[in-house]
């Protein structure tokens, strides 16, 4: 049964004698994994799974490096693929971000403007990004548009949500003690509001960028005309490529992994912990 | 919990009074999307928007009932979507919480699974459509797997995370008391993190949603559902057909989260009244 609370850890000093385990111990989490890639490679090596629905993993990375080699001179496909998404992801979380963040400033910090726009952000904001893909493709056809319009669409709700709501939880006595002071319009909305908000806009920007990635991957796979990850995993899969199917999603994780810890932390880091206001 | 507040406040008042009060939340609620709506249709008819490809909501309003009533096919539609999106979310809610509490309960199991499902959370779940496409085909069952995936995670997780913050010491008062196994799940564990278990079926029944609209939209052996209404309306350039689908998932999308998320929360704040009054 339940191993985990019969003693309790409060007692135990993390290193109580069993040294060697404990130095060992963070190989464990990597082990399944390790595991996990060995039974699948040797049994497609086996021909038990099949190498065209499973691929293996050696097939996968192959495949990713066949991509990047195969136009070499002039380009490499695969980081043509990759750059192309990540500019997409840059400009339309870009556009989203700063017009959610303006955008929820401007209706949290009036009472009648919310009570107007928040029944609109609850019922437009559940809409999944791919839904409006076919629309826009109507309207800017295939392409950069598209992708683009879409995904800052995704990141712009969760800023405008999150902010409104941050900037409305403030104490009123510090927006009026800082008017009694005598600052300005400007100095009152730079220097209450947004520090006061900047965990829920925080917050936003980290759902608002995790929702700009997921759409614009989406959106690759119906609207994209020819670059993008989402475009290499849709084209893989038409032709049953297995292997640049799972070589792209592993990608995306990797690449997604690498922006969450390195961008948003950072961000974290130097913005909200350094004024003091992490709510833990 | 502000739910629980305004449920005391409701139930102090008369029938007639509470009814007036929902008159004036839906009033309240209703009168934005009057106001859109209506300059809306004023741009467009008075050609202020030239877009050739934007039509009036009043042609929006006449495609949904031509949808619904004439034609009958909407109904079908999402008859269709919300049997996929009741299986596939009941399979996640099942298997979530199972899994959730074993990882929560075995510090092992934990360690060692952690990170493949760290992993796989961060995957989105739009990108599985093309490995379920390519392994398990082009039909419903893609889209139920899809649907599943998408909830599973989230529910899992925060399965786990509650469980692991549920008093230590009342399972050790439990466990003293002879109380184990499933007797100490249904009794002390799970009434214990159903905040957060609820949290995590709010968050799995939105990525569910998405993952069958998206999972419709790409699967091309699916004939009905609402994503795919939307999808199809493409080829005939049907921008109206767009959306009425659009409104039908935005607003079914809320109803299933409000009356999932009013029934259950309601449903824990008479479980703490139980819990208070022992």
């Amino acid at each position: 049964m339940g191993v985990s609370w019969r003693k309790p850890s409060v007692y135990v000093p993390s290193s109580d004698g069993s040294g060697g385990w404990a130095r060992v111990r963070w190989l464990l989490p990597l082990l399944p994994i390790a595991v996990f890639l060995i039974c699948w490679q040797v049994l497609s090596d086996a021909n038990l799974i099949s190498r065209s629905l499973f691929a293996a993993p050696t097939q996968v990375v192959d495949e990713l490096v066949a991509l990047h080699f195969r136009e070499l001179p002039t380009r490499s496909l695969l980081l043509s693929h990759i750059a192309a998404t990540l500019k997409r992801l840059l400009v339309a979380s870009f556009i989203g971000i700063l017009s959610g963040t303006l955008g929820g400033v401007f209706i949290g910090t009036r009472r009648g403007l919310y009570r107007f726009f928040d029944p609109l952000i609850t019922l437009f904001m559940p809409i999944p990004g791919i839904a409006l893909a076919p629309l826009f493709i109507i309207w800017l056809g295939f392409g950069d548009p598209t992708i683009i319009a879409v995904g800052s669409i995704a990141a712009f709700f969760p800023l405008v949500y999150n902010t409104a709501a941050g900037v409305r939880s403030i104490d009123p006595q510090l927006v009026r003690a800082a008017h009694i002071m005598g600052a300005s319009r400007t100095a009152v909305l730079f220097d209450v509001y947004l520090p006061w908000a900047a965990g829920h806009v925080l917050m936003g920007v980290k759902l608002g960028l995790a929702r700009c990635w997921r759409t614009i991957v989406a959106v690759e796979f119906v609207a994209a005309a020819s670059w993008g990850l989402g475009y290499m995993i849709w084209d893989a899969a038409e032709y049953l490529r297995a292997g640049g199917v799972y070589g792209g999603i592993a990608l995306l994780v990797v690449i997604y992994l690498v922006i969450e810890k390195g961008l948003v932390n950072t961000l974290e880091k130097y913005t909200v912990e350094k004024w003091g206001i992490v709510r833990r | 919990m502000r739910v629980g507040v305004d449920q005391e406040r409701l139930e102090g008042m008369s029938p007639r009074k509470r009814v007036n009060r929902g008159l004036i939340r839906a009033r309240e609620f209703l009168f934005p999307f009057l106001v859109v709506g209506l300059s809306w249709e004023l741009l467009v008819r008075f050609q202020v928007i030239g877009l050739r490809t934007l039509p009036p909501p009043s042609a929006i309003l006449v495609e949904f009932w031509d949808l619904v009533w004439n034609k009958g096919v909407l109904i079908h539609h999402l008859s269709r979507s919300l049997y996929r999106l009741t299986i596939g979310y009941l399979l996640a809610v099942g298997l979530g919480i199972a899994v959730g509490t074993l990882l929560a309960v075995r510090k092992t199991l934990r360690e060692m699974f952690m990170p493949i499902l760290s992993m796989l959370i961060s995957v989105p779940t739009i990108a599985w459509v093309p490995v379920l496409l390519i392994t398990i085909g082009l039909g419903d069952n893609t889209v139920v797997t899809a649907i599943f995936l998408g909830g599973f995670f989230a529910i899992a997780y925060n399965t786990m995370r509650g469980i692991e913050m549920v008093n230590k010491d009342q399972v050790n008062a439990a466990r003293l008391m002879g109380v184990s196994g499933v007797k100490l799940f249904a009794s002390v564990l799970l009434p214990g993190s159903l905040v957060s278990i609820i949290t995590g079926l709010r968050l799995g029944i939105g990525y569910s949603w998405r993952a069958l609209v998206g999972g419709e939209m790409l699967s091309a052996l699916v004939e009905w559902g609402i994503g795919k209404m939307i999808y199809q309306a493409r080829f005939w350039n049907s921008v109206a057909v767009m959306f009425v689908g659009l409104m039908v998932i935005s607003v079914s999308g809320l109803l299933l989260d409000r009356v999932l998320l009013k029934w259950l929360e309601k449903e824990t704040v008479e479980r703490w009244g139980m819990l208070a009054e022992r």
